[in-house]
C-alpha cells in the first residue's frame, strides 16, 4: 500500500469535493437544481398574486408596480402581462391591470397552496416562523390542487393560516373581510389581532421579533400621528404606524381576562403549584391539542414536581399524572399561583 | 330498562370460567367486534391478553403498542373478535400516532367499545371516555389498575360512575386476572342486547359551541334523520375533520351510522 | 331528487365552513374545557381519596435519584454495561454447547444419511452445507444472547425505567433538534431495529419522526452483537493482559454501543441542519409510576414470544444466504471461484478502509441479516487462503470451537488489530438489514427517505474506517 498519509490527503480532498458537489441545499448540484426551477410558470403564478394583492387592498396595479414585485425590467413585465392576457387571466384597461374571474380563481389556488404550506410548517415542522414565508413561497409553485387538498385534509382543513388569514376553500371562498388596521384602533378599547401582513419581510421580521401573533389581545393606550401605545400580555408596547398598519386588529365586545400578572408555567419552582389560566394563542394545532389533552385547561391545578439534571424538560403533576413538558411548551402556559 | 347496572353475583352459573375459551389467534366467523380504547398505558393490551390468552407485548410506557392487533375468544358460544388498539389521549386531535386507534373507534364499527382506563386517574381518563360515549351506544368501562387506585387509597363508587355514565363499569386488576369474568359477562350483555346502554352525551356551557353545533345539527337531521351522534358529527365537521366531510358528501353517513347503532335488541323484535 | 340531495349536502358542507370561520380558533379549547368540566362533575361524584398525605414517596425519591445529575448518566451508563456484560458472560457457555450439538454431530450425521442414500453431491452441499449449516449457525449465535437480552429489557421496560432514560436524554436531543422520545424508539432498537422503527409512531412530528428513523440503524441490533462479541474478544481482549481480557471486549462493546447513540445523535444534528432543517418542537411524555415486574411472566413471555419470532426471523434469512454462499465459492470459472474472484478484486479497495476483500463480500451476502456476517467471512477466509484442512471444506459455513482457532484464521489471513476494530466500527455503521429497509419504506412511504437511511450509514462507515485506517497507519 501506499503512503498512508498520501492516501489520507488525497481522501480528503475528495471527500471535500463531493461535499461541494452534492451537500444537500447548498452544493453546487442543488444551486443548479435551483435555477432550473426559475421559469415562466413561477412568474405568472407570481404575477396573479400580485394583482389579486392589490385588488384586495383597493389599489390598481400597473406594468410599473408588476416589474418592481417581480424585480424584473418593465420589457419582461409586459410581455408576462401580455402573456396573462393572452389565456384571458387579465384584463388590461388604460393602463391597468385587472383580474379576470378566471384569473382569480387561478390566483386563489396559489394563496391556499400558500397559506396551507405555511400552516404545515407552523403546526408539523420545527420550521422556525421567519422561514415560513419564504418558504411557502417557493412551495406554492411545486403543489397542485390535488396534494393541497390531502394535505390540508390530513391537518384537518386549518380554516386560518398561522398569521391569521383565511385560507381559501378547494372552492375559492374566502370569508368576508373584518376588522380594521391598528392605527384605526380606538383608544381604551381592546383589540384582538386578527392579521399579521407578511409583507414586506423587513417589517414582518420586527413584528415578530416583539412576540406580537395573530389572536394575542391589545389594549389601546395612546393613537397618535407618531405612535401607536399599547398593553399586550401586561407589557406596554409601542408601535410607528408604518408597522401599525401592516398588523388588523378586530375589537372585542366582551374581552376575555387579558393575561396580566400571570406568570407561566415555567417560572414554578420545584415543589410549587399553579392553576392555569389559559394557553398562549402563539402555541397552536397539534402542540396545542396535546396540552389540552393532557388536561391543561383553565382551573387545572400544576406542581412542578422533578427537574432533570439539565433543567428542561421538567415533569409536572397534571391531574394525578406524572407528565414532562419542554420549556419551549411550558412558556405557553399562563398560571397563577 | 329494568337490568339492575352492575351485577355483583359471583357464584351465579352465568360467572363461571368455564365460560371462556381463548382462541387465540383463531377468529373466523365471529359474532361480535370488540374494540379496546383507552388512554395510552392502561392495560389494555394485558385486557387483550388475559381474554384472548395471545402474548401481545406490554410495557410500562405510553406508546408500547403502536399497531392494532386482533385476537378472538368463545364466551357463552358466542364468537369475539377483540380488537387492542394503540393508547390514545383524545378523539378528537390530528396527530398521526393516534390515528389508528382514532379510525377503528369512528369507523371500525365495533359492536362493543371497551374503554380502559386507569382507576388512580379516573378523572383524566374520563375526557377519552366521554369522546367515545358520544359516537357509540355500546360501551362497557373497565376500570383497570384497580389494586393501584387502592394502594393509593383511592375508592371508586361504580355503581354511581355507571349510573352517571350509563354503561356497565367493571374494576379490573388485569395484570392478576382480577375481574376479567365480570368484564366478559358485560361484554356479553352489552353486545347482544341484554344490556341497554344509556351513555352520557357532552354538555357544553361555550354558547359559541352551543350555536354552531345546534346550526349545524338542525341541517344534518334533515339530511340524515336517523343520524344517532349528530352531536359528535357536527362537532367533527367544525373541526373540519376529512373522514365526516367526504361521508357527507357521499351520502354514506346515514347508512354507516345507523347500522352501527340499532341495538341487536330492537333488530330480534 | 338524488340531485337535490347533493346540494343539500354540499351546502351542509360549507355551512360548516362558514360556521369554522366565525367561531374561529377558539372552538377547540372551549370545547375541551367542557369535556373536562363534565369530567370532574362525574369523577368528583364517585371518587373519594382516603388520607391524601402518603403520596407515593418511593416514585418521587426513586426519580430524584435516577434523573439527578449526580446519577443519571451513570446509572444508565451502568444500567447497559451489565446489560450487555450479563449477556456476554452468560451465551457463552450455551452458545459453545449448541454450536457442538447442533454443527460438530448433527450435521457430519446429516452428511453420512445423505450419502448412504447416494444424494448427489450438489444436492447435499446446497442442503445440508448451504442451508443446513446456515440455519444451525445462527441459532447457536443468537439464540442465548436473545434469551438473555430480552428478558433482561422486558424487566427495565416493565419497570417504567425507560421513559426516565427519555426523560434524561431529551436536553441531548433537543439540542439535536431532535425528538425526546427518539431514546424510546433507540432502546427498542438495541433488540431489533425493524421494531425500532415501527415505534418512531410514538413521535408526532413528521420531521423528529424521519430523524428518529434514519437514525435507528445506530442503535446496535441484535444481529450484529455475536460480530461485536466475538472480534472484540478475539482482538480487543487478547491485545490486554489475560485477567482484564473479559472487562476489556465487554468494555469495547459498550463502547461501540455508546459511539452508536452518539453518533445517532451528531447525525440527527446534522439532518436538522440540512436537509430536515428544522428546531426541535416539542415533546410531551408520560413518566408512568414505577411497577414491580412479574419476573417469572416476564421470563416465560420473552423467551416463548419475543426470542422465537425474532429468531424465526433469522433462520428464514440464514437458510437462502447460507445457499448463496455455498454457490459463489462452488461455481467456478477457470478453477477459480465467483468468490474468490470478487475477493481478488475488491481486495486493494477494502485496504483502503482497514477491512479487506472477504469483509466486504460477507457484507453483501449479508443484505438480508446481519447475523450471518462473521460465519461467511470465515468461510471466505479460509477458502482464499486454501486452508482447507480447516472446517469443513469450501463454501461451508462452521463455527469453530474456540476463539483460539478462530483467531488462528483471521491472524493467517493477514487480520491485525485494525482490522478488528475497523470490522467492528463497519459493523455498527452500515446499511440497516433488508427487512428494516422494507418497513422504513412501508412506514415512510418514500423511496427517497428510504435511500438516505440506507445509503447515509454506509458511506458514513466507510467514511470514518476510511480516516481511521490512515490515521493508525500513520501513527
Ligand atoms: N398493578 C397493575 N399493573 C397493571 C395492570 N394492568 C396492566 N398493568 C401494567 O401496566 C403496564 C401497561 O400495560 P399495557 O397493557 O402495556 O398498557 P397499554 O394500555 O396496552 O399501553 P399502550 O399500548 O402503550 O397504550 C404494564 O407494565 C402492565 O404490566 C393491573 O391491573 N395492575
Ligand atoms: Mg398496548
Amino acid at each position: 500500500m501506499n503512503n498512508p498519509l498520501e492516501t489520507l490527503i488525497i481522501g480528503t480532498i475528495i471527500l471535500f469535493v463531493l461535499c461541494v458537489l452534492f451537500w444537500p441545499g447548498k452544493g453546487i448540484l442543488a444551486n443548479w437544481k435551483k435555477l432550473q426551477k426559475q421559469s415562466l410558470k413561477i412568474l405568472i403564478e407570481d404575477a396573479l398574486k400580485h394583482l389579486y394583492d392589490f385588488e384586495d387592498k383597493n389599489i390598481s396595479s400597473t406594468l410599473h408596480s408588476l416589474s418592481g414585485y417581480l424585480s424584473i425590467s418593465g420589457d419582461e413585465a409586459a410581455k408576462i402581462a401580455q402573456k396573462l392576457k393572452d389565456i384571458s387571466l387579465i384584463d388590461i384597461h388604460n393602463e391597468k391591470l385587472l383580474l379576470t374571474p378566471d384569473g382569480r380563481t387561478y390566483a386563489l389556488k396559489i394563496i391556499r397552496v400558500h397559506r396551507l404550506w405555511e400552516s404545515y410548517l407552523a403546526d408539523e415542522t420545527g420550521v422556525k416562523e421567519k422561514d415560513w414565508h419564504l418558504r411557502a413561497e417557493e412551495k406554492e409553485h411545486y403543489i397542485d390542487q390535488e396534494e393541497a387538498n390531502i394535505l390540508a385534509a390530513r391537518m384537518g382543513n386549518p380554516a386560518y393560516d398561522p398569521h391569521g388569514d383565511p385560507i381559501p376553500t378547494a372552492s375559492g371562498d374566502l370569508p368576508v373581510k373584518k376588522g380594521k388596521h391598528l392605527t384605526e384602533a380606538a383608544v381604551g378599547k381592546v383589540y384582538k389581532i386578527v392579521h399579521i401582513e407578511d409583507e414586506p419581510i423587513a417589517i414582518y421580521s420586527q413584528i415578530v421579533a416583539m412576540g406580537l401573533y395573530p389572536g394575542m389581545q391589545l389594549k389601546i393606550v395612546e393613537v397618535t400621528k407618531e405612535k401607536i401605545k399599547f398593553v399586550a400580555e401586561g407589557e406596554e408596547c409601542v408601535l410607528s404606524p408604518l408597522i401599525a398598519t401592516n398588523l388588523t386588529v378586530a375589537q372585542i365586545i366582551i374581552p376575555e381576562k387579558i393575561k396580566k400578572d400571570f406568570k407561566t408555567l415555567s417560572s414554578l419552582k420545584i415543589g410549587e403549584e399553579g392553576e392555569v389560566v389559559g394557553i398562549s394563542r402563539a402555541c397552536r394545532k397539534q402542540q396545542r391539542r396535546r396540552l389540552l389533552d393532557f388536561g391543561i385547561v383553565p382551573g387545572t391545578k400544576i406542581i412542578s414536581e422533578l427537574q432533570g439534571f439539565s433543567k428542561d424538560p421538567i415533569a409536572y403533576k397534571i391531574r394525578g399524572t406524572l407528565i414532562a413538558l419542554r420549556k419551549q411548551q411550558t412558556d405557553y402556559i399562563y398560571i397563577k399561583k | 330498562m329494568s337490568n339492575s347496572l352492575i351485577h355483583n353475583c359471583e357464584t351465579c352459573p352465568a360467572h363461571n370460567v368455564g365460560n371462556l375459551t381463548k382462541l387465540g389467534i383463531n377468529m373466523d366467523n365471529f359474532d361480535f367486534v370488540v374494540a379496546l380504547a383507552g388512554n395510552p398505558n392502561t392495560g389494555k393490551s394485558t385486557v387483550f391478553n388475559a381474554l384472548t390468552g395471545l402474548k401481545q407485548h406490554t410495557g410500562n410506557w405510553p406508546g408500547k403498542t403502536v399497531t392494532r392487533a386482533e385476537g378472538g375468544f368463545l364466551y357463552n358460544n358466542k364468537k369475539f373478535k377483540l380488537v387492542d388498539l394503540p393508547g390514545t389521549y383524545s378523539l378528537l386531535s390530528t396527530s398521526t400516532d393516534e390515528e389508528v386507534a382514532r379510525n377503528f373507534v369512528l369507523f371500525g364499527q365495533p359492536d362493543v367499545t371497551v374503554i380502559v382506563v386507569d382507576s388512580s386517574r379516573l378523572e383524566r381518563n374520563l375526557n377519552l371516555v366521554l369522546q367515545v360515549l358520544e359516537i357509540t351506544n355500546r360501551a362497557v368501562l373497565c376500570l383497570n389498575l384497580i389494586d393501584e387506585a387502592k394502594r393509593h387509597s383511592i375508592i371508586i363508587d361504580e355503581r354511581k360512575l355507571s349510573k352517571d355514565l350509563g354503561i356497565p363499569v367493571v374494576p379490573t386488576s388485569a395484570r392478576y386476572d382480577e375481574g376479567i369474568n365480570e368484564l366478559l359477562k358485560m361484554i356479553y350483555e352489552v353486545a347482544t342486547g341484554a344490556f341497554v346502554c344509556k351513555p352520557y352525551k357532552i354538555k357544553t356551557e361555550s354558547k359559541q359551541v352551543k350555536n354552531a353545533v345546534e346550526k349545524l345539527n338542525g341541517k344534518l337531521l334533515q339530511a340524515f334523520p336517523k343520524l344517532p351522534n349528530v352531536n359528535w358529527v357536527a362537532l367533527r365537521l367544525l373541526e373540519g375533520d376529512q373522514e365526516i366531510i367526504n361521508a357527507i358528501r357521499s351520502g354514506d353517513l346515514g347508512s354507516l351510522e345507523i347500522k352501527n347503532f340499532i341495538p341487536l335488541l330492537e333488530e330480534q323484535t | 331528487m338524488e340531485n337535490i340531495n347533493n346540494t343539500y349536502r354540499e351546502s351542509i358542507i360549507s355551512e360548516a365552513t362558514t360556521l369554522r370561520w366565525e367561531v374561529g380558533e377558539n372552538f377547540h379549547d372551549s370545547l375541551m374545557e367542557s369535556i373536562y368540566k363534565n369530567a370532574s362533575e362525574i369523577a368528583a361524584h364517585s371518587v373519594t381519596k382516603k388520607n391524601k398525605q402518603q403520596n407515593h414517596t418511593f416514585d418521587q425519591k426513586l426519580d430524584k435519584i435516577i434523573t439527578s445529575r449526580m446519577f443519571g448518566f451513570p446509572a444508565m451508563f451502568i444500567v447497559l454495561a451489565v446489560v450487555f456484560w450479563v449477556t456476554i458472560i452468560g451465551s457463552n457457555a450455551p452458545s459453545a454447547m449448541l454450536a457442538s450439538v447442533l454443527i460438530d454431530k448433527i450435521h457430519p450425521w446429516l452428511k453420512e444419511i445423505a450419502a448412504a442414500i447416494s444424494t448427489p453431491l450438489w444436492i447435499s452441499g446446497l442442503l445440508i452445507d448451504g442451508a443446513y449449516l446456515g440455519m444451525a449457525w445462527v441459532v447457536s449465535v443468537m439464540l442465548p444472547p436473545m434469551a438473555i437480552f430480552f428478558p433482561l429489557f422486558t424487566l427495565l421496560e416493565d419497570f417504567g425505567y425507560l421513559p426516565r432514560v427519555s426523560f434524561n436524554m431529551d436536553s441531548l436531543f433537543r439540542k439535536a433538534g431532535a425528538h425526546g422520545k427518539q431514546a424510546l424508539t433507540m432502546s427498542m432498537g438495541f433488540g431489533c431495529n425493524v421494531a425500532g422503527v415501527i415505534a418512531t409512531r410514538v413521535i408526532d412530528s413528521p420531521r423528529e419522526r424521519l430523524i428518529a428513523i434514519i437514525t435507528n440503524n445506530f442503535a446496535l441490533c441484535n444481529g450484529r452483537w455475536p460480530t461485536q462479541i466475538l472480534i472484540a474478544t478475539i482482538f480487543i481482549g487478547g491485545a490486554v493482559p489475560g485477567y482484564l481480557a473479559g472487562i476489556a471486549s465487554a468494555g469495547a462493546v459498550v463502547g461501540v454501543a455508546l459511539l452508536g447513540v452518539v453518533l445517532s445523535l451528531v447525525v440527527s444534528w446534522g439532518l436538522s441542519r440540512t436537509v430536515l432543517k428544522g428546531e426541535a418542537s416539542t415533546f410531551s411524555l408520560e413518566l408512568p409510576p414505577y411497577r414491580p415486574p412479574r419476573i417469572l411472566r416476564t421470563l416465560y413471555t420473552s423467551l416463548i414470544d419475543r426470542t422465537a419470532i425474532v429468531l424465526w426471523r433469522a433462520v428464514i434469512f440464514a437458510v437462502p444466504a447460507g445457499l448463496v454462499i455455498w454457490l459463489v465459492s462452488n461455481i467456478t470459472i477457470e478453477g477459480i471461484s465467483l468468490a474468490e474472484y470478487f475477493i481478488n478484486w475488491s481486495n486493494p479497495f477494502g485496504l483502503l478502509f482497514g477491512l479487506n476483500g472477504v469483509i466486504l463480500l460477507a457484507y453483501i451476502i449479508a443484505i438480508p441479516a446481519n447475523e450471518i456476517v462473521i460465519p461467511t467471512i470465515l468461510m471466505l477466509t479460509v477458502l482464499t487462503l486454501g486452508m482447507n484442512s480447516v472446517g469443513a471444506g469450501d463454501g461451508v459455513m462452521f463455527e469453530l470451537e474456540s476463539v483460539n482457532a478462530t483467531a488462528d484464521i483471521f491472524k493467517a489471513g493477514g487480520w491485525t488489530l485494525l482490522t478488528g476494530i475497523n470490522l467492528m466500527l463497519f459493523s455498527l455503521i452500515h446499511n440497516p438489514c433488508s427487512t428494516t429497509i422494507y418497513t422504513i419504506y412501508k412506514e415512510t412511504r418514500s423511496l427517497k427517505w428510504t435511500t438516505v437511511s440506507a445509503l447515509l450509514p454506509v458511506v458514513m462507515g466507510f467514511i470514518i474506517t476510511f480516516f481511521v485506517a490512515q490515521i493508525w497507519r500513520l501513527i
